[in-house]
């Protein structure tokens, strides 16, 4: 029992540690809290219910019983009984709660704030949770099957954060799933009676089983491999827009919750597939116009206190013909049909298509698909995009500024006027905007005018490392800031658009990248983009593309839009503009616009604003690796000419050294004295043996540290250097010498200990085979053992120390004066 | 008798006359035991490491033969003791004797007062006779009835002794074992030397002809050059070395003694000498590790039941154990030492 009342507890407190993930989600610890209490509930209850030893459906019977009392207390609906007893209204609350947190989860993004409904769920979750880990573990004894719960939790942060999931919660998450494990297995241990230990000695109840090592290592190289190594390895989760068809609650709320198409965080997806380095296909499409305008699959019109929010769509079935886009012909406006093909590859898995605007009609579309004409969105809900191809044909409409000046303002009882204009208050940019557009008379010079202020001669510059998030007071940063990519681009300028009064929306797409075949372009995780839509009376919505155009690989200007930062020859004829033309070029005289049109990814991945090659450095990078490589496995054969070219040299004349010798006749002299020939002869001898003995590894030749010299010379002049009599008395004499110089009294002198080295080298290097030969040039194996040699003997030192250590710490270790307590 | 002390016999002989004066011995008895020089010289090198020498093999190899040839190599006194079982102490060291004209007792010295002492079939003594050696071998000294009595030197007993009769015989003590430098076996002679001995032996027996080629002052002047034989430290090294392995492998239930560690050293300086050099290798101590070390040892029942006799344990200890390298460093590099750190043996955990 009291087994099965610690694992109970380990299991809840295990529970609490893998719902440590969700700290990334919410803005406060509140929900921590309240997990804490429904948690405690579900351990209590379960103790309670195993004190009666009641059976298995019991104990769970009991558990849920005391999430329900947990969960009543916490969010009471008013008309509780004792304010934890539940009523049939409390369940009427909680399923209120329940729905409004599916409203919840739609309208906020990460990180969200303690609302009851989003509580209530999280709440639940880790109950539930809770009695699931609590059942495996101690019901059932399956403590490995509860690590699914447990990651189901993860798995919610990892299903919100498109790009990055703080690793230190999941090792949290991880530590107490091992504690879990580890509690069992101690618990499954000491049921035996006795204790296994690996040397048959007795081990104490408080200390660990010598066995248990092994295990350990195991459990802490495995935690160090799955913490380090998704940080090491950008971008190993291939195809984040996964995420996009997931959403959030996948792990609390079930299915379904959140699944709806496009109501998603479209600016979360891009920020997060634009900061990628792996560079994915995503589309290819092939269209027979010549200079098309971006690929575009979403948009974003819902604007909120904390930012544009995508509205879920609604529409009819795409297939076969749409209404034909409205023929209202003006003057100014042209109006062209093409044909295109798009095919999507296996990467990009939303429920939303890309296509080019106005479609006419969608072929090879099954039947889930359907099309929104007011966003002109092409969505499904149940069908994603993966593998998609289809093809349809569409209207390109082309707008001279002066069809754009000529539309009027729109009614201020028109609905879509109403709803698309409406913006936070925001004092400062609302003062920015009536800056901007005094004096302007018609729509399309407020918007030119707002338009033009996100110029470089303003500073605006474009930076992929901006803090994501189009609310407020992150639109209000941006305009101080003057950095962004896109996603500010388009947000701020459809808020400052609808600050005036007109209707604009922020589009998402792709641009036309820059790889292209004939009509056939490939687009990347790089080109997906964000724009701004206005709308103009008459008109219908019309395109503007704020972000600098070097930033975006791809880009493409309008007549009506034009390049703010380029040398402006497609100026607007009439001089309404708020752009000083004449500055332009000089403002930026380190940008060639040639640049942009050879169709370079400006840099986009790594977020500098730098025009470079993308492709051109790795060549560059591949060859100095290759080097490096070379330069790496050249070490060790540089280490041994070195060592043989010091060998070889012959010792100084003179050295100063101290007199180490009784027998040193200047004995009493100054302690520095010209060191006596003897000394020098036996030095020669020890580096020609110790060479011998390195060229004998090298050329493999057994190297037998417990044969003398005289032996070893005597082994090697029979057996190793063929019969080359020459070789043999070679080798002899340096056996002679290496063993003159290290047992008497007297070196051998003037012996030519060199050439002999020289002839021993010859014979062994003749009687060796060629791969051997190679190998003992290339990777000599005597400086590779040494190294060897090294490493081990210092790995073994340290686990030396740390084992001592170990035995230190473990004088402290608390269980073992609770087996002493027990002990007495 | 007077004795010319250490001092006065001096160091380092010159190189010719000491291996004249050792070879010329060597050759003499070479006339009587054929084809077993390596043996010969090893009885000599325990002569001139004032050590005493067991000749242990089977019968009829030359064990007596190899002893009294040594023995009549050196024109010096030379006492031969048949062991028998009704041997008594006083018949090896001497015994007091009532003199009746003078009304006195007088010592009446035993076999050991020689230079050297033939024992012969020592294990056929009782434990009782065996042990009067004790003292006369290691101190060199007799001490009856309170007196004591220097032994000459060179001393050096010579004992042989039959390893596979064991009926009727006193196996020795351990004490006894260890007081002898080295045991030899002298082996079977190869057919080319039993056939040049079958012409040499077959009509007259050679060893009443041997004539002495030395004298004790010319062995005390070879003991004094083969005292002054260098070692080297990683010489001494190795020698310690050696016997902590035999006090370490699991195989020796006894291990080797300080004094063996001794022992070995002098052997090995007089084997050095005999081979003309005037330093000491660690090939001297490997040769000599099986005669000086495998007798005193006592292998575990575990080695014995597994037939592993001491003096394969001995040689498979020399066959694992790494020489020392603490020689000076040589100035060139600082080089780990070129074994791979294989320990030759895991010290037992108490």
């Amino acid at each position: 029992m009291i087994a099965h009342r610690n694992l109970g507890l380990v299991a809840a407190a295990a529970t609490l540690l893998a719902a440590a993930p969700l700290s990334a989600i919410f803005e406060r610890w509140t929900w921590l809290v309240q997990a804490v209490i429904a948690v405690a509930a579900v351990a209590a209850c379960a103790a309670l219910a195993r004190l009666g030893r009641t059976p298995l459906w019991a104990q769970v019977l009991a558990m849920l019983g005391g999430l329900t009392l947990a969960l009543t207390w916490l969010f009471p609906s008013g008309a509780e009984l004792l304010a934890i007893l539940p009523t049939p209204s409390t369940f009427g609350h909680f399923a209120e709660l329940l729905t409004g947190s599916v409203e919840d989860m739609r309208s906020y993004g990460v990180k969200v704030p303690d609302t009851d409904p989003l509580l209530f769920v999280t709440v639940l979750g880790i109950g539930a949770v809770a009695v699931l880990v609590d059942v495996l573990c101690v019901g059932l004894r399956r403590p490995a099957l509860a690590g699914l719960p447990m990651l189901a939790i993860y798995s919610v942060p990892v299903a919100v954060y498109v790009d990055s999931v703080p690793p230190v919660p999941f090792a949290i998450g991880a530590a107490g799933f091992l504690w879990l494990l580890v509690t069992d297995n101690v618990d499954r241990v000491r049921r035996f009676g006795r204790r296994f230990t690996g040397d048959g000695r007795d081990v104490d109840v408080w200390e660990a089983s010598p066995l248990a090592a092994a295990g350990r290592r195991l459990a802490v190289v495995g935690l160090a491999l799955a913490v380090l190594v998704p940080l090491a390895v950008p971008g190993m989760t291939v195809g984040l827009m996964n995420t996009l068809n997931s959403g959030v609650g996948s792990g609390l709320g079930g299915p379904g919750l959140g699944n709806s198409p496009g109501r998603v965080d479209l600016f979360a997806a891009l920020s997060g597939e634009l900061n990628q380095s792996r560079v994915t296909d995503l589309v290819k499409v092939t269209t027979t116009e010549k200079e098309p305008f971006y690929l575009r699959f979403g948009v974003a019109d819902d604007l909120r206190a904390n930012g544009f929010r995508v509205r879920g769509p609604n529409g009819q079935r795409a297939t076969g013909d749409l209404p034909e886009p409205a023929e209202r012909p003006r003057p100014g406006v042209e109006r062209t049909r093409h044909q295109a093909t798009v095919e999507v590859s296996r990467e990009l898995n939303m429920p939303l298509l890309p296509f080019y605007a106005e479609p006419a009609n969608f072929d090879d579309l099954g039947s889930n698909w359907f099309y929104d004409p007011n966003l002109q969105v092409l969505f499904s809900n149940r069908d994603d995009s993966r593998g998609k191809k289809f093809s349809f044909e569409y209207v390109r409409s082309t707008y001279t500024p002066q069809a754009l000046r000529s539309a009027q303002p729109l009614p201020a009882d028109l609905p879509l006027r109403r709803q698309q204009t409406v913006t936070p208050d925001v004092p400062e940019v609302r003062a920015l905007v009536a800056e901007l557009t005094r004096g302007e008379r018609t729509e399309y010079d407020k918007v030119r005018a707002i338009y033009d202020y996100f110029s470089e001669d303003n500073g605006f510059t474009y930076q992929l490392s901006t803090e994501e998030g189009t609310s407020g007071q992150q639109i209000l940063d941006f305009l101080e800031n003057k950095a962004g990519y896109c996603q500010q681009y388009a947000a701020a300028l459809a808020w400052m658009v609808r600050d005036a009064g007109i209707p604009a929306r922020v589009a998402f797409g792709f641009t036309n990248g820059s790889r292209r075949s004939g009509e056939t372009l490939t687009l990347t995780n790089r080109n997906l983009h964000a724009w701004t839509e206005v709308y103009f009376d008459q008109i219908g919505w019309v395109p503007f593309d704020a972000t600098p155009s070097y930033g975006v690989p791809g880009s493409t200007r309008s007549a009506w839009a034009p390049d703010t930062d380029a040398p402006e020859e497609t100026t607007p004829q009439d001089g309404t503009s708020d752009t000083p033309d004449e500055t332009d070029p000089t403002a930026a005289p380190d940008r060639d616009p040639n640049q942009f049109e050879e169709g370079l990814d400006a840099g986009a991945g790594t977020g500098s604003d730098t025009p470079a090659g993308r492709t051109s450095p790795w060549p560059w990078l591949t060859v100095a690796g290759l080097l490096a490589l070379l330069a790496l496995l050249a070490v060790p054969a540089l280490r041994r000419l070195a060592l043989r070219r010091r060998r070889g040299r012959l010792a100084p004349v003179a050295r100063t050294v101290d007199p180490p010798d009784a027998d040193s006749a200047t004995a009493g002299q100054p302690s520095v004295v010209v060191s006596t020939d003897p000394d020098r002869a036996r030095a020669d001898a020890h580096a020609a043996w110790d060479e011998l003995i390195d060229t004998l590894v090298d050329y493999r030749v057994r190297v037998d540290p417990t044969e003398t010299p005289r032996a070893t010379a005597d082994r090697l002049s029979r057996d190793s250097v063929g019969t080359d009599a020459a070789a043999g008395t070679a080798v002899r004499l340096l056996g002679r010498a290496e063993e003159r110089a290290r047992y008497a009294r007297d070196p051998l002198t003037g012996e030519p200990l060199p050439a002999a080295l020289r002839t021993v080298r010859g014979a062994l290097a003749g009687q060796a085979d060629r791969r051997t030969r190679l190998m003992a040039t290339v990777l000599p194996p005597s400086v590779l053992g040494r190294w060897r040699t090294t490493i081990a003997d210092t790995s073994a030192r340290l686990v030396a120390a740390g084992g001592q250590l170990r035995y230190r710490l473990l004088r402290f270790n608390p269980r073992r004066l609770i087996a002493n307590r027990a002990s007495r | 008798m007077t004795q010319q002390t250490w001092d006065e016999v001096g160091g380092l002989l010159p190189y010719d006359e000491f291996r004249a004066a050792s070879d010329a011995i060597v050759t003499n008895i070479e006339q009587v035991i054929e084809g077993k020089t390596a043996t010969v010289r090893l009885a000599l090198a325990v002569l001139l490491a004032e050590g005493h020498l067991l000749i242990e093999d089977v019968p009829g190899v030359g064990k007596t033969k190899l002893a009294k040839a040594l023995a009549r190599s050196i024109d010096c006194s030379v006492r031969r003791i048949q062991f028998t079982p009704d041997l008594l102490p006083s018949d090896v060291t001497g015994v007091s004797v009532y003199n009746q004209e003078t009304h006195d007792f007088e010592f009446r010295p035993g076999a050991v007062f020689a230079n050297l002492v033939v024992g012969d079939e020592i294990n056929r003594a009782s434990p009782k006779t065996q042990s009067a050696l004790l003292e006369c071998m290691e101190e060199r000294q007799v001490t009856v009835d309170g007196v004591t009595y220097q032994l000459q030197t060179p001393f050096m007993v010579i004992a042989t002794q039959n390893p596979i009769e064991m009926e009727g015989t006193y196996p020795l003590p351990e004490a006894q074992r260890d007081r002898f430098t080295a045991r030899i076996a002298m082996g079977y002679p190869d057919p080319t030397a039993e056939l040049a001995m079958l012409d040499g032996h077959g009509a007259v027996d050679p060893l009443p002809a041997l004539r002495p080629v030395s004298d004790a002052d010319t062995v005390r002047r070879l003991i004094g050059h083969v005292r002054q034989v260098h070692v080297a430290d990683a010489v001494k090294q190795y020698a310690v070395d050696l016997v902590t392995a035999t006090r370490e492998s699991p195989d020796l239930r006894l291990g080797a003694s300080p004094r063996c560690t001794l022992q070995l050293l002098r052997t090995a300086r007089a084997v050095a000498a005999l081979d003309g050099r005037d330093y000491v290798l660690p090939d001297d101590l490997q040769v000599l590790a099986v005669p000086v070390l495998a007798h005193r040892l006592i292998p575990t029942a575990d080695a014995q039941l597994a037939r592993r006799t001491t003096d394969a344990i001995i040689a498979d200890i020399v066959h694992r154990l790494p020489l020392p390298h603490d020689r000076k460093r040589s100035p060139y590099e600082n080089r780990p030492p070129a074994g791979n750190g294989r320990a030759p043996f895991e010290p037992r955990r108490p």
